[in-house]
């Protein structure tokens, strides 16, 4: 029979009791998923229309109107290449900074490991990545572009991708409950991120333009190096800058971070919330 | 949070040892981010104490009712024994897998069907995907709802949605039951099913907290009580002598003589019962003595004392003048009065009594004075009344009923 000691003491990350709750993260995604376009016409479709369009729009000013030269890869690809991670980030950035708050209600009426909410808002945001993925899978065999010798690196750029969304929408999450100021800065990190991640230019029009202090800055956002990632594993474009590896390591601090401070709220949110 | 408790006595399934919970009032928003950021706790000054120091054990198989009034700490308690908020200090040990049920439904979506509910709703109370395959058609059967399984739940009645939802939450295994006010939703019949439901689990050794205001449900469903005041424990007991000693309390904390005036001084006002026992609690099938003992100094005698029922949601369910009975009159110096209400007529709940004392159509020398409050339980053992949980309705009168051997229409009778 299991034994609690309930008291005021905080707790570690209790990765057992996580486990236990794993039932949970599936539920509370699928139940994202399914009530996301119910009663919408074209239901499921709009997985498919939002990306595609703003694929189509980035083309059209970046490719088309800017000139932007990306070497020998089709511009309209380079772009839905770079949506791929950036999509991803947004969607989890944007959804789990509320997520906790639109939870109250269960929130303050039954426990579980309060982490599974911005967690779960992960999971479904996977769903979107498969259908950009496809997209982008659509449009190599019809520009007839050959897949990288470097897709064994992608894992290793997915993993880092989810991490530092995880490491953002935790941080949001909690963030919010106290700080209701972060409903209204999200969307606006949202809109600045797309162009301030090379989605539909190459990283080194930064990189040159930019003073050498400058171009750490912008390193210092964790998805230009996975953006610069998926490129080279996927369309073998320019390999990953230097500078990268400050994009992966404030990923992995904002991860870390970011359940570090979870763990420290989690037994008042209840109350706060 | 699972650590090895040092000390467990031995049949104690949960021990409850020196527990507080405060509240800092306001100013949540206040605090810098840089604050909050090195310490989610705002420093603030002014502090509620939900828990103060709550202490007690609770054995196994038992089932505790948990009284008090409004703001008494009984919903924090059960929330801190649901491990959804954390104690300021103190603690609970517990042995054995909590399931609480504090409010029905708790994230059912309007949208989903009902079957996908039940695995929604499931889960979030903790059970695995194949814990709820093997008890889905106990569920379903239990909740009447086998038409609409794949309805979204938006298009139920708010009667099938209750159903659905308590019939996942009853179909836990799990060795503790802690169940807040949830029969106060649903109708009478289902309240019933679900009390049978938590009185099984009783049998089979589970130990129930209960949290109740109606004192009818906990006398049936609970042997110990604790009466929480102000967030300290001021009874643990048996459950019948906990719901007299809550009720007793009552009356001590009006004071009356802030009321009084020149005219008329109000001495002792009590209720009793036939046998002439001072109560606050009483069952439907005795009557009720109101007495109020009061003075007259003025030589102009009021003509009008009334004693006004007031339920909980604030409804006037009565008012009865002594004015009525032409054949009595007060006179100057003391005078006791006593209003009868008949056995058989209130519905169960507690009720709230003022009085009033003054000239009819003139003016009030006492006005809407509030004496106490009157609980009336139906009561389990009174085999002539078929109601053992409140009707609906304001009354609940026993009315004379007939049955005639020939069948008679309206032309009989012209």
């Amino acid at each position: 029979m299991s034994k609690t000691v309930i008291d005021s003491s905080s707790d570690s990350i209790n990765l057992k009791e996580l486990s236990h709750y794993k039932e949970l993260f599936w539920m509370l995604a699928l139940r994202d998923f399914k009530i996301r376009y119910a009663q919408t016409f074209l239901g499921v479709l709009w997985a498919l229309i939002q990306p595609a369009v703003t694929i189509l729009i980035l083309y059209m000013v970046f490719g088309r109107f800017a000139q932007v030269e990306t070497g020998q890869i089709h511009h309209l690809l380079f772009t839905a290449v770079g949506l791929l991670p950036w999509t991803y980030f947004s969607y989890v950035m944007q959804n789990s900074g509320n997520s906790i708050i639109a939870a109250q209600a269960m929130v303050k009426k039954v426990y579980f490991p309060r982490i599974i909410i911005p967690v779960s808002k992960a999971l479904v945001g996977l769903i979107d990545f498969g259908i950009n993925a496809l997209i982008v899978v659509v449009l190599m065999f019809v520009l007839k572009q050959n897949v990288s010798g470097n897709i064994w690196a992608l894992p290793f750029f997915i993993v880092i991708g989810i991490l530092v969304s995880l490491g953002i929408g935790i941080w949001l999450s909690a963030l919010t409950i106290r700080f209701r100021d972060f409903q209204y800065v999200v969307p606006f990190m949202v809109q600045i991120g797309l162009y301030l991640t090379p989605t539909a230019y190459p990283s080194e029009f930064a990189i040159k333009q930019l003073p050498e202090w400058a171009s750490y800055l912008y390193f210092l956002n964790p998805m230009v190096g996975i953006v610069e990632g998926f490129r080279w594993s996927i369309l073998d474009c320019q390999s990953p800058q230097s500078l990268s590896y400050l994009s992966f390591t404030m990923a992995f601090i904002l991860f870390i971070s970011s359940v570090y401070y979870f763990k420290k709220i989690d037994g008042k949110i209840a109350d706060i919330v | 949070m699972v650590k090895l408790p040092t000390s467990f006595s031995m049949s104690s399934i949960i021990e409850i040892q020196n527990l507080s919970k405060h509240y800092s009032l306001g100013h949540e928003s206040r605090g810098t981010l840089r604050e909050v950021l090195s310490n989610f706790n705002s420093n603030n000054d002014d502090i509620f104490k939900a828990l103060d120091e709550v202490s007690f054990n609770v054995e196994k198989g038992e089932s505790v009712g948990i009284i008090g009034g409004n703001g008494a700490g009984k919903s924090t308690l059960l929330k801190v024994l649901s491990k959804i908020t954390k104690p300021t200090s103190g603690r609970v040990l517990i042995e054995g897998r909590v399931t609480s049920l504090l409010e029905v439904g708790t994230g059912f979506h309007p949208e989903l069907t009902g079957r996908e509910n039940i695995f929604l709703n499931g889960s979030i109370l903790g059970m695995n995907k194949q814990e709820i395959k093997s008890k889905f058609d106990a569920i379903v059967a239990f909740s009447g709802v086998e038409k609409f399984l794949d309805t979204p739940v938006k298009h139920y009645s708010s009667g099938m949605y209750v159903r659905l939802a308590f019939a996942v939450a009853a179909h836990l295994d799990s060795e503790i039951l802690i169940v807040d006010e949830v029969l106060a939703v649903g109708d009478a019949e289902f309240q019933k099913k679900c009390l049978g439901m938590m009185k099984n689990s009783e049998q089979s050794g589970r130990t129930v907290l209960f949290v109740s205001h109606s004192f009818a449900a906990i006398r049936q469903l609970c042997t110990k009580g604790i009466w929480l005041d102000q967030g300290q424990v001021k009874f643990d007991g048996e459950i019948n002598k906990c719901i007299d000693a809550y009720s007793k309390s009552f009356q001590s904390n009006q004071t009356l003589e802030s009321n009084e005036s020149d005219e008329v001084v109000l001495g002792e006002i009590f209720a009793i019962n036939a046998k002439s026992q001072s109560l606050k609690s009483f069952s439907n099938g005795e009557s009720i003595q109101l007495v109020a003992n009061l003075k007259i100094n003025s030589q102009e005698i009021p003509d009008t004392v009334q004693f006004r029922f007031v339920d909980i949601s604030g409804q006037v369910v009565f008012v009865s003048n002594h004015s009525d009975q032409k054949t009595i009159t007060m006179k100057k110096g003391w005078n006791c009065l006593k209003m009868i209400v008949p056995a058989y007529l209130l519905n169960e709940g507690v009720y709230s009594i003022y009085m009033g004392i003054g000239f009819h159509s003139i003016r009030w020398i006492v006005r809407e004075l509030k004496v106490f409050d009157l609980e009336i339980h139906f009561s389990p053992m009174n085999l002539d009344f078929a109601s053992v949980n409140k009707r609906a309705g304001v009354f609940a009168p026993m009315l004379e009923w007939q049955i005639d051997d020939q069948i008679r229409t309206e032309s009989d009778y012209d």
